[in-house]
């Protein structure tokens, strides 16, 4: 095994270390938070090591093949959550919810193969970069607002009310989660823009309604519609917390499944 | 469509104020048709029907664009009616900006929609554009300049990964500008050429083009040409093609055969000529085998084989509205962060815990 796996198994050894004691001091209404953060922090500054190494050997950043697509978004997402975790206390508990669904990730790129992909002569471009920043951005802050928002639904439906009893109440978690939905919908709508832009460079066209295209503006829609429709009507916590899980599923199944079940995700891929 | 987004949840009717204009009560803005259609709740339908179209669009290719065009349009009056009656926007001038760089890009995309031209053409190593294209397609109210926009290939080069995996590519090429300087300039992958507002995309559609010169028997102008075979190496093992000579009813078949492996899939190589060739040719029941300088008599006139040379498909299009939608779209952006500041600076993000 190469030191880069190696070194990403390290990472996703303390990744699985600090959800699993977020897990279990929430159910012992114990509050190791600054444990919780050191051991993912040694974890990300470890999986980054491991990211750059295979930056180095291949000549190419982390966003090819599923293994680096899936690779490099467990630790932007971590990443994001992290710096959340450390600067609004009021989100820690999130991380019952957030860890598990990283979990899903990572047991998902531990089956994938690690093998190289091509990198097509039009992804040597800065607005590659510039797009990929913004779309991790955007589905970091959707992770964070689904970690709140699991926790409404949590104590909705009465498990772990001991340790949920200290949070903010529904009104005031619900209105947390849609802060990161608002700065997620604008990295949305920026992640789009610089698509468009390298588009138009490596093809000709800013819009071609491509697999990923067309789900990525479908998935700009339902943000939309949420936005607005909280604006019209007064919804409760647990109901605007559903359309957020709706959100993030929409979201994660553009990122992770329709690049890899269409045959032309995007026309400089094939 | 999206007005105030309270954070605490609270609901606003785009009827919760009313605006008259310049103090005159009675006036059209308040006109109750107007408020229906800058209802919020047919923002929530326009997105809903908008949905349905993107998703219809995606699973079917032909006969939905009206899907994606009427929500669209519903979606523009929507939002116009919206702007001109809503007082929020009044109050709020970030939501009012991010409202109408929506609208103008809406109207933007429309307008290219009207006015774009898209095409296809090939052109051989040092011949020139004169602004015919092979394929097109175009909006209503497009008016061509594209015989301004005149360039000549001057060859290329292209990388290849093991595997043969295209790498980049380099296209030489050069046009006289509009004070009759000569200009150059290297194209390929993500930099297009520019002139008149027309871009020239190099494609991965390249291949290589046999050279021929006709000389008329009855002594008319001799003619030179390229045959332009398919696409290499896609259709690595059918290069040949049926063509007319210009000027007859004469059908040539023409084939290029070469033995060595130009692309390696276990090494990294170059798109290059074969270093020996054969051209076999095929007139009706006649089959002739040229090299680079043979002829060929006809009775209709001479046929000379003059080089192997490359040809390069380049993609065109045209849309005068790119730079504004450019602009549109940071302007969007730039005032749904300045609201979503505004909004979110006014109370911390950790009250309550």
């Amino acid at each position: 095994m190469t030191t880069e796996l190696q070194l990403l198994w390290l990472a996703l050894m303390l990744y699985t270390l600090a959800g699993s004691t977020a897990v279990g001091a929430a159910v012992l209404a114990r509050r190791p938070e600054r444990i919780i953060l050191a051991i993912i922090m040694t974890g990300l500054a470890v999986h980054a090591v491991s990211l750059g190494l295979r930056w180095e050997r291949l000549g190419h950043g982390p966003f090819i093949t599923l293994f680096e697509i899936l690779s490099s978004n467990v630790w932007s997402l971590l990443a994001i959550f992290a710096l959340a975790y450390w600067r609004v206390p009021a989100l820690r508990s999130a991380a019952v919810v957030v860890m598990p669904i990283l979990f899903v990730m990572m047991a998902w790129l531990l089956v994938t193969s690690p093998a190289a992909g091509h990198f097509p002569p039009t992804y040597r471009t800065a607005w590659l970069y510039v797009h990929l920043l913004f779309g991790k951005v955007f589905l970091g802050m959707v992770l964070i607002a689904v970690g709140v928002s699991g926790l409404i639904l949590l104590r909705r439906a009465g498990t772990g009310a001991a340790a949920l009893a200290r949070l903010p109440d529904d009104v005031r978690l619900e209105d947390l989660a849609f802060r990161f939905i608002m700065v997620g919908f604008m990295f949305e709508t920026l992640m789009l823009v610089a698509g468009a832009i390298w588009a138009q460079d490596a093809w000709g066209r800013y819009w071609a309604w491509d697999p990923l295209e067309t789900w990525a503006f479908a998935t700009w829609l339902m943000l939309a519609f949420f936005i607005h429709l909280r604006v019209t009507v007064k919804l409760r916590p647990c109901y605007s917390a559903a359309l957020i899980m709706a959100v993030f599923v929409l979201a994660f199944l553009t990122f992770f499944g329709v690049p890899f079940v269409s045959t032309a995700p995007h026309k400089g891929a094939v | 469509m999206m007005a105030d987004a309270p954070l605490q949840g609270e609901a606003v009717s785009a009827s919760a104020g009313k605006l008259n204009v310049g103090g005159m009560p009675g006036s059209w803005i308040d006109a109750a048709w107007l408020k229906r259609l800058a209802s919020l709740k047919l923002a929530l339908a326009v997105f809903v029907l908008l949905g349905f179209g993107v998703i219809t669009r995606y699973s079917s290719e032909d006969g939905s664009e009206w899907l994606l065009a009427l929500p669209l349009f519903l979606g523009g009056v929507n939002l116009g009616a919206s702007i001109l009656t809503n007082p929020v926007f009044r109050s709020q001038a970030a939501l009012l900006t991010f409202h109408l760089a929506l609208l103008a890009l809406m109207l933007l995309v429309a307008a290219g929609r009207l006015t774009y031209l898209k095409g296809q053409v090939e052109l051989a190593e040092g011949e020139s554009f004169t602004g015919r294209l092979a394929r097109s397609d175009n909006g209503p109210w497009h008016r061509t300049q594209l015989e301004r926009a005149q360039f000549v290939n001057d060859g290329y080069t292209i990388r290849y990964e093991k595997g043969v995996r295209r790498a980049e590519t380099r296209n030489s090429v050069r046009w006289l500008d509009d004070n009759g300087a000569e200009q150059r300039a290297v194209i390929g992958d993500n930099e297009a050429l520019v002139r008149h507002g027309y871009r020239f995309h190099t494609s991965f559609n390249k291949g290589f083009a046999p050279v021929f010169v006709w000389y008329p028997g009855d002594g008319g102008t001799p003619r030179r040409g390229a045959v332009h075979l398919p696409s290499y190496p896609i259709h690595e093992y059918q290069q040949a093609l049926e063509w007319t000579l210009p000027g007859t009813q004469l059908k040539i078949w023409t084939m290029l055969h070469f033995d060595e492996v130009l692309l390696d899939p276990e090494h990294v190589s170059q798109f290059r000529l074969p270093a020996q060739h054969t051209l076999v040719v095929r007139i009706g029941e006649s089959r002739h085998e040229l090299a680079p300088g043979d002829r060929l008599n006809l009775r209709q006139g001479v046929l000379a084989y003059e080089r192997l040379s490359t040809w390069m498909g380049y993609t065109v299009s045209h849309d005068w509205t790119l730079p504004w939608l450019f602009v549109a779209s940071l302007l969007a952006v730039a005032s749904l962060a300045w609201h979503f500041w505004k909004k979110c600076a006014a109370q911390p993000w950790d009250r309550g815990a």
